[in-house]
């Protein structure tokens, strides 16, 4: 039998007071689509990054072909035939695809036609579509990908890791990754998954690798073996089902918020909202499917007002907000739990404690001053109300895990008895148990009588919580269906703008 | 294959950071060593000089401490600026615009009380400070212009201000006919309080406690660590991030300015040009080695007061200025050098071909 | 964001590396601390054992003002058998000046010649907190009658002299000069200059041009070259730095320089120099302190002292001019003429100086007019 393509042997990784891998084990075939999974906060992106050279692991051994390495940078791996193509993509948005492909590799002698031909081989070779001489920033987010790993392919990585690779795609372009996928293994390398979406695990892969906790709990088990109830009940430990949820008891009430021919002009100048209309009542849970990108954050940011409509009108519980700025809003009744937590919700690298009040700290001035005591109360209160995981409240933000981060962000906003709740992503990126959590209280919410507008890129999420399911496509609401009626056919061909 | 390589530690080493420091300062009295040499200087009395001359007796301790004040409060000007990624390039020419407000204040009332003068002319420096660090802030949050050119640019608006002041109105008198400013007022002078440190010490190290107090204490402390975050974050959380810059480039240029008032009323008699003497510039080296942290500002500027106060010494022997100079760079890069190498580490790694 | 910190600290400390190498290395004196040396040369009244410290605004590398004084150091020591010290660098009205005192006297100083006027309120609370130390200040006005004193030259005589062989040199009768700042002593050159061109060419005029700089060699060659381009044909000067007489070479004019003979920098331009000779007076005054009889008070020495002096003539100075230039010195050496000798008018015709009288040094050192003569103004002050 041929040594193992990939083979990490006891990972331990510290950082200071968290043990991200304990022991954690790997063998990667050559020729297979190998699935890494697990909870958030499992360790897979840290062991991904060891092997990738952008950690150095503590202990444990890593073996390439048989043959043990050490990498001290991402470019050592690279050389030894290790690509990982990141959640967020490094590409340089104005040069062209064939530069980025080429770029930190390219021959001594720069000749662009021959570099353009060569990238439009190695793409055709693996069954891509792109044109090398188009700029990255003019690419959609599925082709961005594809550029990520042409440039691996470029480097002749033997093994390609892709972390959450289908996060940004739509249904059609995750299709069209597998069938990628496949070229690959075709040609004997290796392909490491991660992935929390278990419909596509058990379609992609030919193994899978459980972690939990830092360490392995299934290695290289064969997916024809398993099924994913077993694969989930191996990520979280006990067979918890994704829970089902309580339909909607009390009928939808008044209109908590009210969007009126919302236009909204992204940086670049393009119309991110186009006159754009819905409600949401009291008491309902309004789902806003669609692809990612169709301007649902443009959305969610004018009616926070952390974006500027160019026209159109935000209503919240009857008090016009167009022009008003965040804060008033959030004093008219609004919870905003933004898609990009970290970098607009909360304040990473500042503590717990200043993360959890920043919405009410400005009930807890004495004079100038700042009552920590309080702001301390309140966040404890907040912890044990939300069950947040937290180490010390000096920590920094950005020492909890995702989920805990999301509940103690939505913990934050609810807390305020909001009217309406605009709920971005809210689970994406969570563990099983985590994305429970949220979603149960987000129906919690609506069934106390609040308005919940949320945006996800899960259909089935949608299919479950939602009272009315709203599809946006190109900044408008192309359709609306009630999930209790609707099949995913007829939203997802919505969604893809089929019809309109 | 061995190569050398830099890479980002993933947290600052525990204790790290002193070492790194030794290691700097060993690297640099190295290098000043063979500098020397070069220039056929005595090695080990230079170094015993500048040592002698900085740190040796109580009274150049006392000395020491006088020349840290200007040089802390311009780091924690430019600190102040850096909570919110804001670089505070004019630091120098808020501390002449500072000392330039407190003389003004001195021509109006000279016949005020001392302590009364010296209050006065200190608030003005700090007034005067925050205005000169206004429009850029300004200018920053409302039309997106570079504070680090408008500050820098401003440097030398302050400067030409006093010259022209010094040839025309506010020309001495007495002075046959010299461009000079009439000294301030005898009475508004900071006392002495211990061997030649003077009352700008004490202040000084208020401020400074004062402001890390204030950061971690109040509202505004809080808001301004949310607005440093992340824009986006404090516009979410309903901080005006306009109205932060603009209050921290008031604030950063008052604590500047401040130390202009400092310099007039403890080591100067009159207003003139080379009242800042470089070291709004030095503040920005201040603040970068002390991690842009208030309570750092005050020890690395203790150190960089001893090591151009040590340098100055130096002459004594028989060194150039250039040769002197040279040798503070040289120990400076050093330091710097340290810096990096406690939020990067340096390794020789085997680079192994596998394919 | 760190790496643009880094970036810009590697910046700054590039430039002062560029800045401090920039700067001639200069030749200090070695063997400060060696007391052998002081036995060679020892000649008389203990001046040997006397330490002599000198704080320069700039570096000896100059070639002028602080170059002056450094010679006039040098002489002082091998006349004196002292021992010295040297600062350069040291800027005005900044703490520097007082630690730089500090560590002189620290290091045996038993007095300190200060060189630029701004050390003027530094030396004066320096010499009250050390009786025991001298305190000499060149060009200041501030003295008392124990420990502190001010010491500066009659400049205006040379310059008189410079302006006979500049009238005779100039045959548009355009003269230029580059002017430092308008305080008495630069106007009280100006005049006595215009006097001398003036003496060997009664029509000539001199155009004055304020740079409002000490040293600064660019601003001080666009300052010539505006008057060169106006028509002038001689360029007079006061400030430390050569860029007049580098522009005047280059446009075919020529040059009077100050401070020193600075022939070789334009040796086609340069006509003549009023130079500075510090060395006598170094030298007398340690041997004061020396002799423990130092006692303040103000110095202005002419002529008469070798303080001031004129240095060598252009080859194509003609033998009249030089016949005068030579009757004039005689005169101002033996003391029986002064260039400011009435009638004189001010730029208005105004008869400012009566016939046959010389002003007192109060009138001179405060003098704050034009002469006939001068194309230009006095800014408002």
């Amino acid at each position: 039998m041929s040594p193992a393509a990939v083979e990490l042997d006891g990972i331990w990784k510290r950082f200071p007071g968290v043990i991200a891998n304990a022991g954690a084990s790997l063998t990667v075939r050559p020729g297979t689509v190998h699935a890494v999974l697990g909870e958030n906060g499992a360790g897979k992106t840290t062991l991904m990054n060891c092997l990738a050279g952008v950690y150095l692991p503590d202990d444990g051994a890593i073996r390439i072909d048989g043959q043990e390495v050490r990498f001290s940078s991402p470019a050592d791996a690279l050389a030894a035939g290790i690509g990982m193509v990141h959640q967020e993509f490094r590409l340089v948005p104005t040069f062209t695809v064939a530069e980025n492909v080429v770029l930190g590799a390219a021959p001594s002698i720069l000749d662009m036609a021959a570099i353009n031909r060569e990238v439009a081989a190695l793409a055709e070779r693996f069954g891509f579509d792109a044109d090398p001489e188009r700029p990255v920033w003019q690419l959609s987010m599925g082709e961005r990908q594809r550029v990520e790993i042409l440039k691996a392919l470029w480097r002749d990585a033997r093994v390609l890791i892709l972390d959450e690779p289908t996060a940004v795609l739509t249904p059609q372009e995750a299709v069209e990754l597998g069938a990628v996928l496949r070229r690959m293994v075709e040609e004997d390398r290796a392909v490491i998954f991660i992935s929390h979406k278990l419909d596509e695990v058990t379609s992609f892969c030919d193994e899978a690798t459980v972690l939990r906790g830092g360490s392995t709990v299934a290695a290289s088990i064969a997916i024809a073996d398993v099924d994913a109830g077993q694969l989930a009940e191996l990520m979280v430990g006990s067979s918890s089902a994704v829970k089902s949820l309580a339909p909607r008891v009390g009928v939808a009430g008044d209109v908590m918020l009210d969007v009126r021919k919302l236009t909204v002009t992204d940086s670049r100048g393009l119309t991110a909202v186009d006159a754009l209309s819905l409600e949401v009542r009291s008491g309902e849970i309004v789902g806003i499917a669609g692809v990612a990108g169709n301007g649902q954050r443009a959305l969610t940011d004018a009616i926070a007002g952390l974006e500027t409509a160019t026209s159109g009108s935000v209503t919240i519980n009857g008090s016009d907000v167009t022009k008003a700025g965040t804060r008033e809003r959030v004093d008219s009744g609004l919870a905003y739990i933004p898609e990009d937590r970290l970098g607009v919700g909360l304040a990473p690298k500042l503590p717990v404690t200043h993360n959890a009040v920043m919405r009410s700290y400005r009930t807890m001035r004495q004079g100038p001053l700042l009552s920590w005591d309080r702001a301390k109360a309140f966040c404890s209160d907040l912890i044990s109300r939300f069950e947040v995981k937290v180490g010390r409240f000096d920590d920094p933000m950005a020492s909890l895990s995702g989920g805990n981060l999301q509940r103690l962000l939505l913990g934050r906003e609810l807390s305020g008895n909001p009217v309406v709740v605009v709920a971005s992503q809210p689970t994406r990126g969570l563990d099983v148990a985590g994305v429970g959590a949220i979603q149960h209280l987000l129906v919690k919410q609506r069934d106390e009588g609040t308005g919940v507008l949320m945006i996800s890129e899960d259909l089935d999420e949608l299919l479950a919580l939602a009272d009315r399911i709203l599809v946006m496509s190109e900044g408008r609401i192309v359709g609306e269906f009630d999930p209790r009626q609707a099949s995913r056919a007829e939203i997802g061909e919505a969604m893809i703008g089929a019809h309109a | 294959m061995r190569r050398l390589v830099l890479t980002r530690r993933e947290s600052p080493t525990r204790g790290g950071q002193p070492i790194a420091f030794l290691f700097g300062l060993a690297f640099a009295l190295i290098g000043g060593a063979i500098l020397l040499t070069i220039s056929g200087d005595p090695v080990f009395d230079v170094y015993e000089r500048m040592w002698e001359r900085s740190f040796g007796s109580l009274d150049t301790i006392s000395a020491t401490f006088n020349r840290a004040v200007p040089l802390a409060l311009a780091g924690l000007a430019v600190s102040i600026a850096a909570t919110m990624g804001l670089w505070n390039i004019g630091a120098e020419g808020q501390i002449l615009f500072g000392a330039t407000a407190a003389t003004f204040v001195g021509r109006i009332f000279p016949d005020l009380p001392g302590p009364i003068l010296i209050i006065a002319m200190l608030l003005a420096a700090a007034l005067g400070g925050a205005l000169w660090a206004l429009g850029p802030g300004l200018a920053r949050a409302e039309i997106g212009v570079s504070e680090i050119i408008t500050t820098l640019m401003l440097n030398e608006v302050a400067i030409r201000l006093i010259v022209y002041l010094q040839t025309t109105k506010w020309k001495d008198p007495d002075g046959f006919g010299f461009p000079q400013i009439t000294a301030r007022p005898e009475q508004a002078r900071l006392g002495i309080i211990w061997e030649r440190a003077h009352l700008g010490v004490l202040i000084a190290l208020a401020l400074i406690a004062a402001f890390g107090w204030f950061m971690n204490r109040s509202v505004w402390g809080y808001e301004l660590k949310i607005a440093g975050s992340s824009p986006k974050t404090a516009t979410y959380a309903g901080i005006s991030m306009r109205r932060k810059v603009v209050g921290v480039m008031a604030l950063s240029g008052a604590v500047a300015g401040f130390a202009g008032g400092i310099e007039l009323g403890g080591s100067a008699v009159r207003l003139s040009e080379n009242i800042s003497n470089g070291f709004g510039f030095a503040g920005i080296i201040v603040a970068a080695l002390a991690l842009m942290r208030p309570s750092g500002v005050a020890v690395v500027a203790l150190a960089f007061s001893a090591l151009q106060v040590g340098g100055l010494s130096i002459q004594t022997l028989g060194v150039s200025s250039a040769v002197s100079t040279i040798l503070q760079a040289l120990i400076l890069f050093g330091a710097i050098g340290a810096a990096v190498l406690s939020t990067y580490q340096i390794r020789l790694v085997d680079r192994k071909v596998t394919t | 964001m760190k790496r643009r910190l880094l970036l810009l600290l590697s910046m700054l400390l590039a430039f002062t590396l560029v800045a401090a190498a920039c700067g001639d290395d200069a030749e200090t004196d070695a063997g400060s601390d060696d007391s052998s040396d002081s036995d060679d040369s020892a000649d008389s009244s203990g001046a040997s054992a006397v330490t002599a410290a000198f704080i320069y605004i700039g570096e000896p590398g100059d070639a002028g003002w602080t170059w002056a004084h450094d010679q006039g150091r040098q002489a002082a020591e091998a006349a004196t058998g002292a021992t010295t010290i040297t600062f350069e660098n040291i800027p005005e009205g900044s703490p520097e000046f007082d630690q730089a005192v500090r560590d002189a006297i620290a290091d045996g100083a038993d007095v300190i010649f200060a060189t630029s006027f701004g050390y003027i309120d530094a030396m004066e609370a320096l010499s009250g907190e050390f009786p025991d130390v001298a305190f000499d200040h060149a060009t200041g006005y501030k003295s008392n009658d124990t420990n502190f004193g001010n010491y500066f030259g009659r400049i205006y005589q040379a310059r008189y002299l410079t302006g006979l062989a500049a009238g005779g040199a100039s045959a548009s009768g355009n003269v230029g000069y580059v002017a430092a700042f308008p305080i008495p002593e630069v106007i009280r050159g100006i005049n006595a200059f215009t006097l001398g061109v003036r003496a060997a060419n009664p029509d000539a005029t001199v155009t004055v041009n304020w740079t409002s700089t000490w040293f600064d060699p660019a601003v001080e060659g666009d300052s010539a070259q505006a008057l060169l381009d106006a028509g002038a044909d001689v360029i007079a000067m006061h400030q430390d730095s050569t860029a007049a007489g580098e522009a005047a070479e280059a446009a075919g004019a020529r040059w009077v320089s100050y401070n020193s003979d600075m022939s070789a920098f334009a040796p086609t331009a340069y006509v003549a120099s009023a130079i500075w000779d510090w060395g006598p007076y170094y030298t007398s005054t340690i041997e004061k302190v020396a002799a423990g009889n130092y006692s303040g008070g103000a110095y202005w020495g002419g002529m008469d002292d070798g303080i001031v002096q004129i240095g060598s003539l252009a080859a194509d100075v003609s033998d009249e001019t030089r016949a005068v230039i030579d009757a004039r010195t005689d005169e101002m050496i033996a003391g029986t003429w002064d260039p400011f000798t009435g009638p004189i008018n001010d730029q208005d015709g105004n008869e400012v100086i009566a016939d046959g009288v010389v002003p007192n040094d109060g009138d001179l050192l405060g003098m704050f007019y034009f002469v006939e003569g001068v194309i230009g103004e006095i800014p408002e002050g």
